[in-house]
């Protein structure tokens, strides 16, 4: 494998396809210390605790692998980040993409104008020119989608053909190795699934929504209790992989439509969009109850639980708020409120 | 109930204006009016937050802006010190006590229905997310739609493209609700009254640097704040009129308070009853600028309206690089000649709080201590008076070592 420049990017509406064509390699940026030495002397301890663990890492020289960082304005947090960032740690490439919040046509083009910022930065500092491998990187990605859809797709079934470990697994896997990496496999889970596990068939069924999640300890402790996390629609889940770049004359815009109008995350406007999504997610994945894993601080999460709590208990599915400190260092408690939640969603306790 | 309390406020200050008229005064009486001519029910009402957008477009239009953040946080219950038992009402509905205490107290307000019938619903992106979410949930519970002003984080020709054409919408949506065409000229005229008005601030600002310090942060702040939504009418001016006067006669006569050290404080006062200020006071430490009362912007271009009131969201010092942010505050700290500055940390101010090592560390090059002093806006269980007593009692010592 040729050995390729590295560009760590956060957010879902960053298009990969940027970095691809101009023959770098995107990562997906996760926390890389397991205990915060440095941060706490640079922000205060109610931060989210996934960006103090990034900071915490570029402070402590963790993140030296890449050659440079694409930030997004997703929220106050991560805006500041940037900020610190560059004053602090610093990259040889950063970017702030600037991501509109609303999805209207102005919104459209100001994200256009915003990605073709980012393909002159990315050309001018790396000297390459994106345009003429961008189709084949939209392609490359495309195709990604469309096999995470046959994967998805497979997660309907009684039992599901993936634990949803392995599915997290697989998720993590795509977005911090190499493109042309083949030892994921991705064509055989799409197009040639092996039998699922019939064991599972009667675990129940658990939806995982939220945001940022890297870590599998929560996937593993309802396994442990007899569930299956059949789908988790988090910024690093199905909702990353929905909906296709569609061709069109002007490929930046088909970038910037696709990114700006694939389900919505907790940062943009309409609790009622969002609500839509759980509505069908529920429906077309028999799903029996919804854990929802917030990150401690995260506003935008602290906003949505109340109006997701309040659709839940009128159409009856069992939830489960479990906030966490990214690093799920809590992991006795979590498993006891795990497990109490199962028992609920499997209708052993009244 | 917050109704009456507003009329309260009015009924209050009519015989102190009539009787001597001040700035302030008249800022307090004119925002509780605005505030009790919302509930009529023959005026359109437009929920906004004054500070962050550019309420200019508003007066416009025959509507009555409600400025929602101030109205709620400034209730009679959240100024005592009892914020906590009406936020309470949002904790029980699953409103976490990591969120603002601004924010849970507006949603404890529209439980408790105690707002007005919104006809538009608008806030911004800017300064925190945290109002935009509030906004949507208030405008949901009345079933209206909410209209999030979103400006970015730079300002280049394709933000101002974007913003203005944002203001463009609002504006028809204004005039969906009213029923009226848009009048350009009456847009104009805001802009020339916001122009004015500006102007004036300015020359308070400029008083402000007299030394010993002749008026009341807390004051200035809360005119930054709450009297945002008086930007286009000509009242802003008739306020910073009376205040000019206030602060010539004073300087005149040298009615001013001992001032062992000055500081700068930012970004904004707490609402609910604190012992900062009397403690700073007792200490004789004046507090002659805060942020929020800086002018960021240019002068507002009457030929070009729309594209004007975005600039002026644009170059507000809360959007873009903190850097640019950090640089206002060191020219405020030289043009008002501190001896240090005092950052005032509300927890959920994520945005606003992760900022402050870099303004530290500004300062600090400059020689000039920066104490970040932990508190809350106007939720009183997260304010302690000892603690704060011993926090400032420290830095009025650093103040003197350096």
């Amino acid at each position: 494998m040729e050995d390729k420049k590295r560009i760590g990017w956060f957010c879902s509406y960053v298009p990969e396809e940027l970095i691809i064509a101009s023959g770098l390699e995107p990562v997906r940026l996760k926390g890389q210390v397991k205990e915060l030495r440095k941060v706490d002397s640079y922000v205060f301890s109610n931060i989210c605790p996934y960006l103090k663990n990034i900071l915490d890492s570029g402070l402590r020289n963790r993140l030296e692998h890449l050659d440079g960082i694409i930030f997004t304005n997703s929220c106050d947090g991560m805006r500041k980040l940037y900020d610190l960032w560059t004053r602090y740690v610093q990259t040889p490439f950063t970017f702030m993409l600037e991501v509109p919040k609303n999805r209207d046509k102005y919104g459209i083009r100001y994200f256009s104008d915003q990605l073709q910022a980012l393909q002159k930065g990315l050309e001018k500092t790396y000297d390459v020119d994106i345009s003429p491998k961008l189709q084949s990187a939209i392609s490359l990605m495309n195709n990604r989608r469309v096999m995470f859809g046959k994967i998805f797709e497979g997660q309907k079934e009684f039992p599901p053909r993936l634990k949803g470990s392995e599915l997290f697994s697989l998720c993590q896997e795509e977005m911090s190795s190499p493109k042309d990496d083949e030892t994921l496999k991705l064509e055989d889970l799409a197009f040639k699934p092996r039998p699922s596990d019939s064991s599972n068939a009667d675990n129940a069924r658990i939806l995982v929504m939220g945001n940022t999640l890297d870590n599998p300890t929560l996937f593993d402790l309802v396994e442990n209790a007899k569930g299956s996390v059949i789908i988790f629609d988090t910024c690093k889940g199905l909702k990353h992989y929905s909906d296709l770049v569609e061709a069109g004359p002007d490929k930046i815009e088909s970038l910037a439509r696709r990114y700006l109008l694939k389900p919505p995350c907790p940062r943009m406007p309409g609790f009622d969009l969002r609500i839509e999504r759980l509505k069908e997610l529920i429906q077309n994945y028999s799903i029996g109850g919804i854990i929802y894993s917030n990150l401690k601080y995260c506003d935008y999460s602290l906003f949505e639980i109340p109006q997701i709590e309040q659709f839940l208990q009128e159409n009856q599915v069992p939830l489960l708020v479990l906030e966490n400190d990214y690093l799920l260092t809590d992991v006795e408690r979590l498993k006891i409120r795990v497990e109490a939640f199962l028992e609920i969603v499997r209708g052993d306790v009244l | 109930m917050m109704k009456s309390s507003f009329q309260k406020i009015e009924a209050f200050m009519e015989p102190r204006l009539a009787k001597k008229p001040r700035g302030f005064d008249l800022f307090t009486k004119e925002l509780a009016s605005s505030m009790v001519r919302a509930y009529d029910e023959d005026v359109k009402t437009v929920y906004v937050s004054g500070y962050a957008f550019p309420t200019e477009l508003l007066w416009a239009f025959d509507v009555t802006p409600f400025d929602f953040e101030i109205a709620c946080n400034n209730l009679p219950a959240a100024a005592s010190g009892n914020g906590s038992t009406l936020m309470i009402t949002s904790e029980k509905r699953g409103y976490s006590r990591d969120i603002c205490s601004f924010d849970r107290l507006i949603i404890a307000c529209m439980i408790q229905g105690m707002l007005p019938k919104g006809d538009l619903h608008i806030t911004s992106s800017y300064y925190c997310h945290g109002k935009a979410k509030a906004n949507e949930i208030v405008a949901n519970h009345e079933g209206k739609e909410s209209i999030l002003f979103d400006v970015p984080n730079e300002i280049s020709m394709s933000s101002i493209e974007y913003v203005t054409a944002q203001l463009k919408e609002i504006a028809s949506r204004l005039q969906s609700i009213t029923g009226e065409e848009l009048d350009i000229d009456k847009v104009r005229e805001a802009i020339r009254w916001s122009n004015k008005a500006r102007n004036s601030l300015q020359r308070i600002n400029e008083l402000m640097k007299s030394k010993p310090f002749p008026y009341n942060p807390v004051k200035a702040c809360l005119l930054a704040l709450g009297g945002a939504l008086f930007w286009g009418s000509p009242l802003r001016d008739d306020i910073h009129q009376l205040i000019i006067k206030e602060l010539e006669e004073r300087i005149h006569n040298g009615t001013a308070l001992p001032e062992k050290y000055r500081v700068l404080w930012y970004p904004w006062v707490p609402v609910q009853q604190t012992n900062i200020f009397v403690t700073l006071k007792e200490h004789s430490v004046s507090v002659p600028m805060v942020e929020a009362a800086r002018v960021w912007w240019s002068e507002l271009d009457e030929s070009d309206p729309f594209d004007s009131l975005a600039r002026k969201a644009l170059e507000n010092h809360h959007v873009g690089r903190a850097e640019k942010r950090v640089k206002a505050l060191v020219n405020l700290a030289e043009e008002y000649d501190v001896d240090g500055t005092i950052h005032f940390a509300t927890p959920a101010c994520h945005g606003e709080n992760i900022a402050f090592p870099l303004v530290r560390d500004a300062m600090k090059e400059r020689g000039l201590p920066a104490l970040n002093l932990e508190g809350d806006m106007t939720d009183e269980r997260n304010y302690s008076s000892e603690l704060t007593v011993s926090k400032l009692s420290s830095f009025i010592e650093i103040l003197g070592y350096s």
